[in-house]
């Protein structure tokens, strides 16, 4: 298992002069089906940036390891937050699907909600109030 | 074809369930394994429905009664759902099992037995979790997993076919899984083109006489309607790819074809709220069936035909007479039952044995286009196949496992041939104590003349504990096997099988 630090953006991180501080949210990723192509993990606090329609928090590209991966977000004030996680196979930047739309290439979001579509933020947020651990199964 | 995004709904087949914890949980303690296991000790025919519980059986050099005919040369290969137990929970759905591949191979007169679940990668997670984490078709899985897509939840269950130099293993709404021909190693789940990850390559493809296939897949299973085509060439590889239309929901579960045309019989179904694909799944018999007839060579342009409702399961072969395209079905007549054969098998049960099966003939009028049903009269029948030589203007001679008195299991114990032309069945009863499976066709080396060959099929002799192949000479089927081959085990009862010579 790797373990990587992941550092929240410039926007985020001029954020934190102002906000509380919260602590270190540790995002274990599992059920990576294979060591090829990257997997793509982003961090928001918005039901905007859950729709692409603000920036995340946080968005990382790395390199994919079979089996489990860790990311760990440092200093993030305390608030509301989501994360979904893709892994993009082939490395095209984007979640594969078949000509029915049905997705090919492994994908999560946090609090794993039982739905067979894309989960929205509702269902995927969590507080975070101090440092905190999530597992995402990515399925 | 209607169709909804991903971001929409994927796979109804997989809804999750909205069924309250307290009523799963007593639901399960009514058809667990120890229900199941105190069933099996009153009813031992219940022996067809076990788990198998071990991933490999063989080879097993088997015993021979008669004399097993030397030029009779290949392999039939076996598959069903054969794993249906895991960490206290049973399958409630026969359709639920995991498959496993059988190959009864017969080489100089001598007959050998392997078996192999299919490491589907349902299968593969769930041996590693030890438990059932997935749907399934039939039965909804407390806490289970979300899942990527409808390969996650395939078990590779329902038929076996080799095209070209490929065996792949069937299921209906998920990708064909190759396997090794030899040591039933499975390869994996079959991308035939980038587009069609996954895409539903259903379990009964059929072979024109060159060797290459056709085949469908249906799309209600996505949250849309329609079928996909597909075209296999001889080799095994893709040769293309159509998207049949439809605008109502309709399950099919295998198709027909002519020299000419493919048919496809859409049963009309309303699905219900939460629970698995067949615990939702209700046929709905005030409305009628329609029929695609799809020229070979034209995809694109089908004629529609409506005709009255029918639940089919099984479509045998099909002719062009008269003006009409004739096709020969299992017409069930319970769609209760036809929604889940054998449950109460599936429970340690004996059921009611209040549905069953009609032979019927599906005729489409081309001038009128107009579509009924002829029934033939002749019941309690399944999984029946024929001579792809039959010539193309006439029924083909009908070859099915059958139920003859007096017998101890609500199950085929015998196998018939049926000629609707001449209105005659002949028919070998194998025992009050065997139950019989699909027979199929295998015509004699060196023959041309259809109808000339055997019949082999599997039997389970639950009295004595042995599953067995016997052959037959497929025109004197009342002559009863020239051979049977027996192994000194039970595998359960599967659902269909390929010749490969």
């Amino acid at each position: 298992m790797k373990t990587l630090l992941i550092v929240p953006s410039f926007a985020a991180l001029c954020f934190l002069a102002t906000a509380a501080h919260a602590g270190e949210l540790t995002v274990t990723i599992t059920d990576i089906r294979a060591a090829q192509g990257s997997l793509m993990l982003s961090l928001v606090d918005s039901d905007a940036a859950w729709n692409s329609q603000a920036k995340p928090v946080a968005a990382r590209k790395v390199a994919a390891e079979k089996g489990e991966m860790q990311f760990k977000f440092s200093d993030l004030p305390a608030g509301v937050y989501a994360v979904q996680v893709m892994h993009d196979e082939n490395d095209n930047s984007k979640l594969d699907t078949n000509f029915l739309g049905i997705p090919s290439e492994g994908y999560g979001f946090s609090n794993n909600p039982n739905v067979m579509r894309r989960a929205t933020f509702d269902e995927a947020r969590f507080e975070l109030k101090s440092d905190a651990a999530i597992t995402i199964r990515l399925r | 074809m209607r169709r909804r995004s991903f971001m929409q709904g994927l796979l109804v087949a997989a809804a999750t369930g909205a069924t309250p914890g307290l009523l799963r949980a007593e639901t399960r303690s009514l058809t667990g394994p120890e229900a199941f296991a105190a069933g099996l000790a009153r009813e031992p025919w219940l022996v067809g429905w076990k788990s198998v519980g071990v991933e490999t059986l063989g080879p097993t050099e088997a015993t021979i009664e008669g004399r097993w005919p030397s030029s009779l040369t290949g392999a039939l290969y076996r598959n069903g759902p054969a794993w249906f137990e895991r960490a206290g929970l049973r399958y409630q759905h026969w359709f639920d099992g995991d498959g496993m591949l059988q190959a009864w191979r017969f080489r100089d007169g001598r007959v050998s037995h392997t078996g192999r679940m299919v490491n589907t990668l349902k299968f593969a997670h769930e041996a590693r979790a030890g438990r059932f984490e997935i749907h399934a078709a039939g039965t909804n899985i407390p806490n289970a997993l979300p899942f990527r897509n409808n390969d996650d939840m395939n078990t590779a269950n329902t038929a076996v076919v080799k095209l070209g130099d490929r065996v792949f293993a069937l299921w209906e709404a998920g990708s064909a899984y190759e396997v090794d021909p030899d040591t039933l190693a499975t390869r994996g789940p079959t991308t035939w083109r980038s587009d069609l990850v996954a895409a539903p390559f259903s379990a009964h493809p059929l072979q024109e006489t060159d060797g290459s296939a056709w085949n469908f897949g249906s799309l209600d299973f996505f949250a849309a309607t329609g079928v996909l085509i597909w075209r296999i060439g001889a080799d095994g590889t893709l040769a293309r790819t159509a998207v049949l239309e439809s605008h109502e929901p309709g399950y099919l579960h295998s198709f027909a074809m002519t020299r000419k045309y493919l048919v496809f019989v859409f049963t009309p179904y309303r699905m219900g709220e939460g629970g698995a694909f067949f615990e939702r799944m209700r046929f709905a018999p005030d409305l009628p069936c329609r029929i695609a007839l799809v020229p070979k060579d034209a995809l694109d342009a089908p004629r529609w035909f409506e005709a009255p409702f029918a639940a089919v399961y099984h479509f045998a072969d099909a002719y062009e007479h008269g003006g009409e395209v004739v096709v020969q079905a299992a017409w069930h007549t319970d769609v209760d039952e036809a929604r889940s054969p054998m449950m109460a098998a599936m429970r340690g049960e004996r059921g009611s044995e209040k549905g069953g099966t009609e032979l019927v003939s599906l005729r489409l009028d081309l001038a009128r286009n107009t579509a009924r049903w002829e029934r033939h009269g002749i019941s309690s029948f399944e999984f029946p196949t024929f001579d792809a030589r039959t010539p193309g203007d006439e029924p083909a001679l009908l070859f099915a496992p059958t139920s003859v008195a007096p017998a101890s299991a609500p199950y085929f114990n015998a196998i018939a041939s049926i000629d609707t032309r001449a209105n005659r069945t002949r028919v070998h009863r194998y025992g009050a104590d065997v139950m019989a499976e699909e027979h199929r066709f295998v015509p004699r080396p060196g023959s041309s003349t259809p109808g000339d060959g055997w019949l082999v099929g599997t039997l389970l002799d639950f009295k004595r504990g042995r599953s067995g192949v016997a052959v037959l000479d497929a025109k004197h089927v009342d002559r009863g096997p020239v051979a049977t081959a027996w192994v000194p085990y039970t595998v359960p009862l599967g659902f269909h099988g390929w010749f490969a010579g």
